[in-house]
């Protein structure tokens, strides 16, 4: 089928096979970022954003995508809150798991900006990271979280 | 601070890795537990795949880094997942589809499951004749027993055991079991290989153990070590699962066959398949006088290596040399079995067996202390071992820190003050002897390289070395690099195993930098640790330091559900010196929370040696919500040296949950502490006579 959707605020055309995944897609596009490792929609490594909702890029075929809005950590700048708490908070080991924490607390951030942090424990729960830095990661998210105050009231 | 690249997503490990022309691979695994290849029927293959036979591999030998008992193809499968032919085809979904078409028939053989029965003079034999491989990892003594399926066996025999249990005026007996469980690294294994014009084999792989794998590899195709190229990405995770030679013999051959470069990555379920944590079963039995003096010691250790003997000898000797505990105990023996079944292969897995031992051990004390009616942290206080008593090894220990472990493990759950719902444990862990470890650097302008063996699989060890070379050198962290390891390029090290790198790779970039320093631009440094046990006594030097640690467990129980709600779990460490300290913390909270796991709810489901849990959805691993109650201590000392800290924090976590348990009188003796095994122990504990009424035990609503 041929799909059209905007990654990472650029426009993409493809072909894709009608059972291709959008993670797939997405390797084949080069985006490494989303990695497809479970293919059950359990771990949240190949999390994407999909017009800001975190989805399971293993569950989600390209042709569902068309006319939507795709982001990866690779659209994110360097200078993302997120992306610099994560840095900032040493929220990772192997880093397989990372991009898709990311966007997870991304989207999270942005329904609740000062999540409590048992609530972002819950919902980071399709986010396996079995380096088993859970606690860097939930500090991440209050470091996020405080940046992301302090920005919107500048 | 600049983004990490692995919060940019920009970390390029074995899967990503590729080579010009590569065809890609998947594998025929056997349906059956143990069978012959009768036929192999290849007629439905497509035109653009290729089929790798058993007869095709006829001519390689059989190779092993401990014992020499696989084959590249078997046409003997000896578990439910063997892998009996490969194919190649142009994509990923292609080479799928060919291994699909593949069929085969199998005469069945008589299979075994249970590693007591396998063990029997009467099973029938997986490997009738074993060879005990060359690889440098068969350095200790391989005891196989003769007609049996027990691929070693490891002894200690310390003392006169007899005479102890003679003068005991208390003794308990136990026997405690664990199941396999997976590593679940989140990347999976993946290996691109090819042999090149001028005929080396290259290969790109996720491993712990690149020299190792060179010498198996070399071995294998019959080649001289230097022209195999073994080059190792950052890996997204091991714990034990990439070590020593796994897909990377079948995609080599692969390579072999075809001409091309051959790529493989296994999917989530064969990683299931591929090596596992060894199930144990172990009876523990200490002696001690009426005031808790520990007189006798014996325990008897079954460890189930599955279908391949695998590391299984190395990791029974690890689980046999730390059964004694931190104890001074005057008679000790020990007999450690590792003993084929038909099922997945089973290796290393963080905690190397201490694991198992740990949870046979630290339960057999506290059922000691309940029948000395002694508190377990007065027995443990009573019997702790000090610098300069003599281990079970016949050893003089140092550098032990033991004392003040225990003493903040205890005061993390204010042990003293109420130690209903509490657990305690302690456990030792040695570090790989003997081992050679080298590094080489150089200078170029502002910059140095490090050239070294130490692989990366998210510890951080390359980035500890990094801060150690700076530090000595006098300039900032951001002026070393430290390339990934390509064995043409670095120097022999023994392998990123038993959390060495740090403390062994340490000492010889300090020799290293020294020289560089005199030489101006290179330096190199070789250090080795001397020592070994013999293996039928275990007498001599099992470890020239010891990984040391306690946990502390403070929990409730709801006694209608078997739901364990966890107050608080503590972990106190010896690090002797943190190098790095962000990568030292993260160690050992990720080692508390596979413990956990290992604890309250990972196995391994095995049904007539088929896995029926090879899923993330069946097969749980901990997530955000599991590490809220997790603290941890890192103990250091002036003058101490490196103590490694990659897997210390995961073998107490199990005993001390299972002591807090039994301090309710829920007397759990198998892991996982499920609730249907926690409502079990509450049935057990109101069914047995001995037993008081439980004291007014803690409910969580």
């Amino acid at each position: 089928v041929r799909v059209s959707f905007t990654l990472d605020g650029a426009r993409v055309e493809l072909e894709a096979p009608e059972e291709q995944t959008i993670a797939e897609a997405l390797s084949h596009h080069g985006h490494r970022s989303v990695r497809e490792t479970c293919r059950i929609g359990v771990c949240g490594a190949c999390t994407i954003l999909l017009d800001g909702e975190p989805v399971s890029g293993c569950l989600l075929l390209t042709a569902q995508a068309d006319g939507r809005c795709v982001t990866t950590v690779e659209g994110l700048s360097a200078h993302d809150p997120v992306i610099r708490a994560f840095s900032r908070a040493h929220a990772f080991q192997c880093g397989w798991c990372t991009p898709g924490m990311i966007l997870s607390v991304t989207a999270m951030l942005a329904e609740d900006p000062d999540p409590p942090r048992a609530k972002a424990a819950r919902e980071l729960g399709g986010n396996l990271c079995r380096c088993g830095c859970y606690s860097r990661i939930l500090d991440a998210v209050e470091l996020a979280a405080e940046e992301l105050r302090s920005d919107a009231h500048r | 601070v600049s983004a990490d690249p692995r919060a940019r997503g920009a970390v390029s490990y074995s899967v990503d890795a590729s080579m010009p022309g590569e065809l890609h691979a998947a594998l025929v695994r056997s349906p059956i537990a143990h069978g012959k290849v009768r036929s192999i029927d290849v007629s439905g293959l497509a035109s653009d795949a290729r089929v790798l036979l058993p007869q095709d591999v006829a001519d390689l030998p059989a190779y092993g880094c401990q014992i020499a008992d696989q084959r590249v193809l078997t046409d003997r499968a000896r578990f439910v997942g063997d892998v009996v032919a490969a194919v190649v085809a142009p994509t990923p979904a292609a080479a799928r589809a060919a291994a699909m078409s593949v069929s085969i028939t199998y005469d069945e053989l008589p299979a075994i499951f249970d590693v007591e029965k396998a063990a029997a003079e009467d099973a029938p034999l997986l490997h009738p004749h074993l060879t005990i491989s060359a690889n440098d990892a068969a350095y200790f003594g391989i005891r196989p027993v003769p007609e049996t399926n027990i691929c070693h066996r490891f002894r200690i025999r310390h003392g006169d055991v007899e005479r102890g249990f003679e003068q005991a005026e208390v003794v308990v007996e136990g026997t405690f079991r664990t199941p396999s469980a997976a590593h679940v690294p989140m990347e999976p294994h993946a290996t691109v290989a090819r042999f090149t014009d001028s005929g080396r084999l290259e290969v790109i792989t996720g491993t712990q153990t690149p020299f190792s794998m060179r010498m198996e590899l070399a071995a294998l195709f019959g080649m001289a070590e230097e022209d195999v190229r073994i080059v190792v990405p950052p890996m997204g995770g091991s714990f034990g699962a990439k070590t020593f030679t796994r897909q990377e013999a079948v995609v080599a051959a692969l390579a072999r066959k075809t001409g091309r470069p051959v790529k493989l990555v296994l999917d989530r379920a064969e990683e299931f398949l591929t090596l596992n944590r060894h199930p144990a079963v172990i009876t523990v039995r200490i002696g001690a006088s009426r005031t808790g003096e520990l007189l006798a010691k014996s325990v008897v250790c079954w460890a189930d290596t599955g279908a391949y003997a695998d590391c299984g000898p190395g990791v029974v000797q690890k689980m046999g040399f730390a059964a004694p505990g931190p104890y001074r105990i005057p008679n000790c023996w020990v007999d450690a079995y590792a003993v084929y079944t038909n099922t997945p292969p089973n290796g290393a897995f963080r905690g190397y067996g201490q694991m198992q031992s740990a949870w046979a051990s630290e339960r057999a004390m506290d059922a000691l202390a309940a029948k000395l009616d002694l508190s377990p942290l007065e027995l443990r206080r009573r019997n702790v071992i000090a610098d300069g008593d003599t281990y079970a090894t016949g050893e003089t220990m140092h550098d032990t820190c033991y004392r003040e472990l225990l003493e903040r493990a205890a005061a993390a759950v204010d042990y003293e003050r109420d130690s209903r719902g509490k657990g305690i444990a302690l456990i030792m862990k040695g570090m790989q002897t003997p081992s050679r470890a080298a590094i080489a650097i150089e200078r170029d302008g502002d910059v140095y390289v490090v050239r070294c063996a130490t692989t990366e699989m998210g510890q951080g060890a390359r980035h500890a070395l990094a801060l150690l070379a700076a530090e000595q050198l006098g300039c900032d962290p951001s002026q070393i690099r430290v390339p990934d390891p390509d064995t043409d390029q670095v120097p022999y090290d023994t392998r990123t195993t038993s959390s060495r790198s740090t403390y062994m790779m340490g000492r010889a970039l300090t020799v290293a930098c020294e020289a560089l320093l005199e030489d101006g631009r290179r330096g190199y440094g070789a250090i080795e640790n001397v020592g070994g046990l013999d293996p039928d006594t275990g007498q001599g030097l099992a470890s020239t330091h010891w990984h040391q640690a306690a946990a502390a467990a403070h929990l409730a129980v709801d006694e209608e559900t078997g739901v364990c709600e966890l107050h608080k779990l503590h972990c106190a460490v010896y690090a002797g010196r943190v190098v790095n300290r962000p990568a030292a913390e993260l160690q050992t909270e990720g080692s508390m929370c596979m413990g956990l796991g290992s604890a309250l709810f990972e196995a391994l489901a095995l049904d007539g040696g088929q896995v029926t849990n090879a899923n993330l959805s069946d097969y749980n691993i901990p997530t955000a919500v599991d590490v809220a109650t997790m603290t941890y201590e890192l103990i250091e000392r002036d003058g101490a040296s490196i103590h490694g800290l990659g897997e210390t924090a995961l073998p107490p976590v199990p005993p001390a949950i299972g002591n807090a348990l039994a301090s309710l009188g829920l007397e759990l003796d198998e892991l996982p502490m499920t609730p249907e095994r926690v409502l079990a122990a509450r049935d057990q504990r109101s069914h047995s006579t001995e037993a008081e009424p439980p004291r007014a035990e803690e409910k969580v609503r």
